[in-house]
């Protein structure tokens, strides 16, 4: 592979599985700032977020072949790795515990909005689209779940609101963003 | 769970909104519900979207990356099981440079399978203390294509019963072998696909393949050649002696 540059991310894996530091390095460059992101934004701590981000890389490294990418892109996989580590993470005793003591971490959560977050100028426009198509309602649900860690049960408990619907709130807000995103194209741009 | 019950959590589960308990049998009901797998794909793109915010990368953080890489091969690793067939053990084993990076390059070393074994199991034995290394020593200089170039390859395809082709391997002249290509159904996370060498009716563990296999690399010691190799549905730490039914297998 003479430029990594140019080879799909596909062929990176394939690279990292014979051992490439450079490929990794490659997927590290391309995929690095959104595993991290995604990492501060769930834990609101940078150095979690690091952790975290080492973890991801570090697991690609020794388990490649955990990726399939007839299942979906590169950087959902890795993506899918930052958010689930993070939420172990979080949902660990003393990190909650460290999290809610935390009043300036409760105020700029108050203060977060999704569409402002969305920062990857491929798929912006069309999150900020499906976003602005879900209820309030759904919309609170989802963020409080993957932004905050929560699972559908705590959601329910902090919105006062019985688990079955806060389960089909998530359920009935992400079908319907996936169907914006897939009209408008976002899901295969995000494919590599 | 039923069908309806995974299904209604899907969404929960893309976004990890689902406790431990409900995770692990959601994913019982996805090892065996395509449909349901893939709506979970579909929902984990639709999370990806969400979370795909970029952040500068912190100064250095690669670098501590790249120091780990090699460092940390420590990892469970199979065992020689004692001659007298005892249960497969593990250690935690360090292995110099490129540490046992993945289970499917894990050898499941051949376990007393009967006392008539032994015998043969001696021959495995011999290389098995270097048999990780003989594995990545080869994995970095070859790869399948080269494999599929070397004169005298041997190419074995795997069918199931009904005669449906689910693996293919190469096996050169040397006795090492490589995964050419994989129609094996993704097992549940609790389970392997495991590689066997049957040498007159005879079953050897050749490795574990992991759950979906792609890569897989292993060599064959102690043999002639295998007769037929065959793979199994095993739990993930492997099996002593396959499980039957036997998912695919196929003769040289």
């Amino acid at each position: 592979m003479a430029d990594l540059s140019e080879a799909s991310d596909a062929q990176l894996v394939t690279a990292v599985g014979r051992y490439s530091e450079v490929a990794l390095a490659e997927v590290y460059r391309r995929h690095g700032g959104v595993v991290f992101g995604l990492a501060r934004r769930v834990l609101g701590n940078a150095a979690e977020a690091e952790d975290v981000t080492q973890e991801v890389f570090l697991r690609l490294w020794n388990e490649p072949a955990r990726f399939d990418p007839l299942r979906g892109s590169l950087r959902s996989f890795l993506l899918a790795q930052s958010h689930a580590r993070s939420v172990d993470v979080i949902r660990s005793q003393n990190s909650r515990r460290a999290r809610e003591a935390s009043d300036a971490m409760k105020t700029a959560r108050a203060e977060y909005h999704l569409e402002s977050e969305v920062w990857d100028l491929t798929v912006a426009h069309q999150v900020a689209q499906a976003l602005a198509t879900l209820p309030p309602e759904e919309r609170r649900a989802i963020e409080l779940a993957y932004f905050e860690g929560r699972t559908y049960v705590q959601v329910a408990e902090i919105l006062h609101e019985p688990e079955g619907t806060v389960k089909s709130r998530i359920r009935n807000g992400m079908r319907r963003m996936r169907s914006v995103l897939v009209e408008s194209g976002a899901r295969d741009m995000e494919r590599s | 769970m039923n069908h309806d019950e995974a299904n209604d959590l899907l969404a929960a589960l893309a976004l990890d909104a689902v406790d431990a308990e409900e995770r692990s049998a959601i994913e019982r009901h996805l090892a065996e519900c395509p449909r349901c797998q893939s709506e979970l794909d579909a929902m984990r793109e639709v999370a990806s979207a969400l979370g795909n915010t970029v952040d500068p990368l912190p100064e250095g953080l690669w670098s501590k990356i790249s120091d780990r890489l090699y460092i940390d091969g420590v990892e469970a690793v199979p065992v020689l099981a004692p001659m007298d067939g005892g249960a497969l053990g593990t250690r935690r084993a360090r292995v110099p440079r490129l540490g046992s990076r993945r289970q499917v390059w894990r050898l499941a070393v051949p376990v007393g399978l009967a006392a008539a074994l032994v015998a043969v199991l001696a021959l495995q034995l011999v290389g098995a203390n270097n048999r990780v290394a003989n594995l990545q020593d080869a994995l970095r200089s070859n790869d399948v294509q080269s494999a599929l170039r070397t004169p005298g390859h041997r190419l074995i395809e795997l069918r199931s019963s009904t005669h449906q082709p689910l693996a293919r391997f190469v096996v050169l002249p040397d006795g090492r072998g490589y995964l050419v290509k994989s129609e094996l159904p993704k097992l549940s996370t609790s389970e392997t696909y495991q590689l066997w060498d049957i040498v007159s009716g005879r079953a050897i563990s050749i490795g574990l393949m992991g759950r979906a296999p792609r890569h897989v690399a292993f060599t064959i010691s102690g043999t002639p050649g295998p007769s037929s190799l065959a793979v199994t549905a095993e739990p993930s730490g492997g099996a002593i002696k396959p499980t039957l039914p036997i998912v695919a297998s196929g003769s040289v």
